[in-house]
């Protein structure tokens, strides 16, 4: 579990400095909430590329959650990036003032894509890729939206647990506070991932760790103490979540389609 | 005599450019008075192609790239990676030692790594034999990538009497360690270690760097000497040019002390493994 935060720093920014010059982007924009995954690509961004090509952009709903607000600006002030607040209250409740609902999860979905809509379509102005900033923990739990925050352009923090996220991000000198606090989607008021999931990251990435790295079956890692309770329920997340970690299925009807086996390689001439 | 490795990242696809890339490296060694010039695997062509491979696929017999180089061999040797079509629709992943105009050998890979992220034997042919074969500095033998980890392949081009084995890679890194370097690098370094000492010969491993859809090629070439001492290190990740000089007089003096190539008894490993294939067989 344990990174080496110097190389996985140097892996990482090459890997943005790489994949912009493929794709011919010069800079690169981010969705900041003032969390530590968005504080850590901000980072790596404006170490890859320079603190001049990267765009933050700051996407609170109205008042709430100012914590996080004050703390996406104290990252860009550190960083000296570029950054924009856009408000998205307004476009959220015209929406939902047409059509009410009360669930907070399909609301806070809504944000997440709202926040997408505007990072792509900064990405179209400034000639941006959208960084994005799912982490592995999130990832393999389904723990996000999708065509929400789970999209983007490149993702360098994907192939790292949370608690490995923390790893570089004390490396890399982001805000003691920032690394401190309880990690949230932001959905609602007083929401952590940790309550909702109803484990610790410690714990949780120790877990997916035997499972999916080590690929260790399901009596073993109960075997280490864990509770059969907890494995269980993860490894549901998993397999409940596949869909959101692929891009939908068509039914074969031609010879070659897309999705099946016309076999392409992302890089296609870069 | 001068080698040089030249731990570079190809474009994936684009010929062309690959082959612009490779002249001035062949002139760049040529200049450093480099007697041999190593590519990684599939340096023409990129590693991760896929549906592609078909594309980029080249008869080295008439293709007028091959022809350009074969010329540029008369002044320095050059070992290469690419794909071949060696009958109308049969790719293999191959690699190409040119010397004095002339190819002197192919290596078609025969270990196609197909698990994980690898998928190579959906897209080609297998090799079928570890040939080692004369060149100026000796008897050599070419291995690719995946090639190299099989000791059975290793151990069929010293059987043969090679003086160096030759590592075209393509190794994506994998994992971190203590070390400024993917894990995985220490895999290869272990195997080139080992290989070179008990097989008693110069082992020169030429990796690719950069990017292929996320995966990161790990860099840090190597050549270790016959008594399994490491003599050169490209860096890890970054491309580099390395060139380092070979004594093959370090063949005999390591063959002094060590006695592996006299005592070796390849008859006997060879009814040993007939034994092995009639057993597996049943």
């Amino acid at each position: 579990m344990k990174i080496n935060p110097l190389f996985t720093e140097k892996i990482l920014t090459k890997f943005i400095r790489e994949e912009l010059k493929k794709f011919h982007f010069e800079k690169a924009v981010l969705g900041l909430s003032g969390g530590l995954d968005s504080s850590v690509a901000a980072f790596l961004c404006a170490r890859a590329i320079g603190a001049q090509n990267v765009l933050a952009i700051i996407m609170p709903y109205g008042k709430s959650f100012q914590e996080n607000f004050s703390d996406a600006k104290k990252v860009v002030k550190i960083l000296k990036i570029n950054s924009k607040i856009i408000d998205i209250k307004p476009m959220l409740d015209t929406y939902y003032s047409k059509y009410p609902i009360k669930n907070r999860l399909i609301k806070g979905n809504k944000m997440a894509r709202e926040r997408m809509s505007i990072l792509y379509d900064f990405s179209s102005r400034e000639k941006a890729i959208v960084i994005g900033t799912s982490n592995k923990t999130e990832l393999l739990l389904g723990y996000g939206t999708i065509y929400g925050d789970m999209a983007s352009g490149i993702n360098p923090i994907g192939d790292l647990y949370k608690t490995q996220i923390k790893q570089i991000a004390k490396h890399l000198g982001v805000p003691q506070e920032i690394i401190k606090k309880s990690p949230s989607a932001g959905f609602w008021p007083g929401q952590t991932d940790e309550k909702e999931i109803g484990i610790k990251y410690e714990e949780l990435d120790k877990i997916l760790f035997q499972i999916v790295d080590l690929r260790k079956q399901k009596d073993e890692v109960i075997s280490m103490g864990f509770s059969e309770k907890t494995i269980t329920r993860i490894a549901e997340m998993i397999k409940k979540s596949e869909f959101k970690r692929n891009l939908p299925p068509i039914p074969k009807i031609s010879e070659r389609s897309v999705g099946h086996d016309l076999l392409f390689p992302y890089d296609w001439g870069k | 005599m001068k080698v040089a490795l030249v731990q570079i990242s190809p474009i994936l696809q684009d010929i062309n450019k690959n082959f612009i890339q490779h002249l001035e490296f062949i002139e760049k060694a040529r200049k450093q008075n480099v007697d041999l010039v190593i590519f990684p695997e599939l340096s023409l062509t990129g590693y991760r192609l896929r549906d592609l491979v078909p594309e980029v696929a080249i008869n080295p017999n008439h293709h007028n790239l091959f022809h350009e180089l074969k010329q540029l061999s008369k002044e320095i040797s050059i070992v290469l990676g690419f794909v071949e079509e060696k009958e109308r629709g049969q790719y293999f992943n191959s690699a190409a030692f040119l010397s004095n105009g002339k190819t002197l050998h192919i290596h078609r890979k025969v270990f196609l790594p197909n698990y994980g992220m690898f998928e190579e034997a959906k897209f080609f042919n297998q090799g079928k034999i570890f040939s080692a074969f004369q060149t100026p500095f000796g008897k050599t033998g070419l291995l690719i990538c995946y090639d190299f980890l099989h000791y059975g392949a290793n151990y069929a081009l010293f059987s043969q009497g090679a003086d160096i084995i030759i590592v075209l890679s393509a190794a994506p890194g994998r994992g971190t360690s203590e070390k400024q370097a993917f894990a995985s690098s220490h895999m290869w370094e272990l195997m080139g270690e080992t290989i070179s000492r008990f097989s008693t010969l110069f082992l020169i491993y030429c990796n690719r760097v950069g990017f292929e859809d996320g995966k990161s090629f790990a860099g840090g070439s190597f050549i270790y000497n016959p008594e399994g001492k490491l003599i050169a290190r490209a860096s890890y990740v970054d491309e580099d040019f390395l060139i380092q000089g070979i004594n093959l007089k370090d063949l005999s003096k390591a063959r002094q002390r060590l006695l592996y190539k006299r005592d070796n008894k390849p008859e006997v490993i060879l009814r040993s493994l007939n034994k092995a294939v009639i057993e597996n067989e049943n």
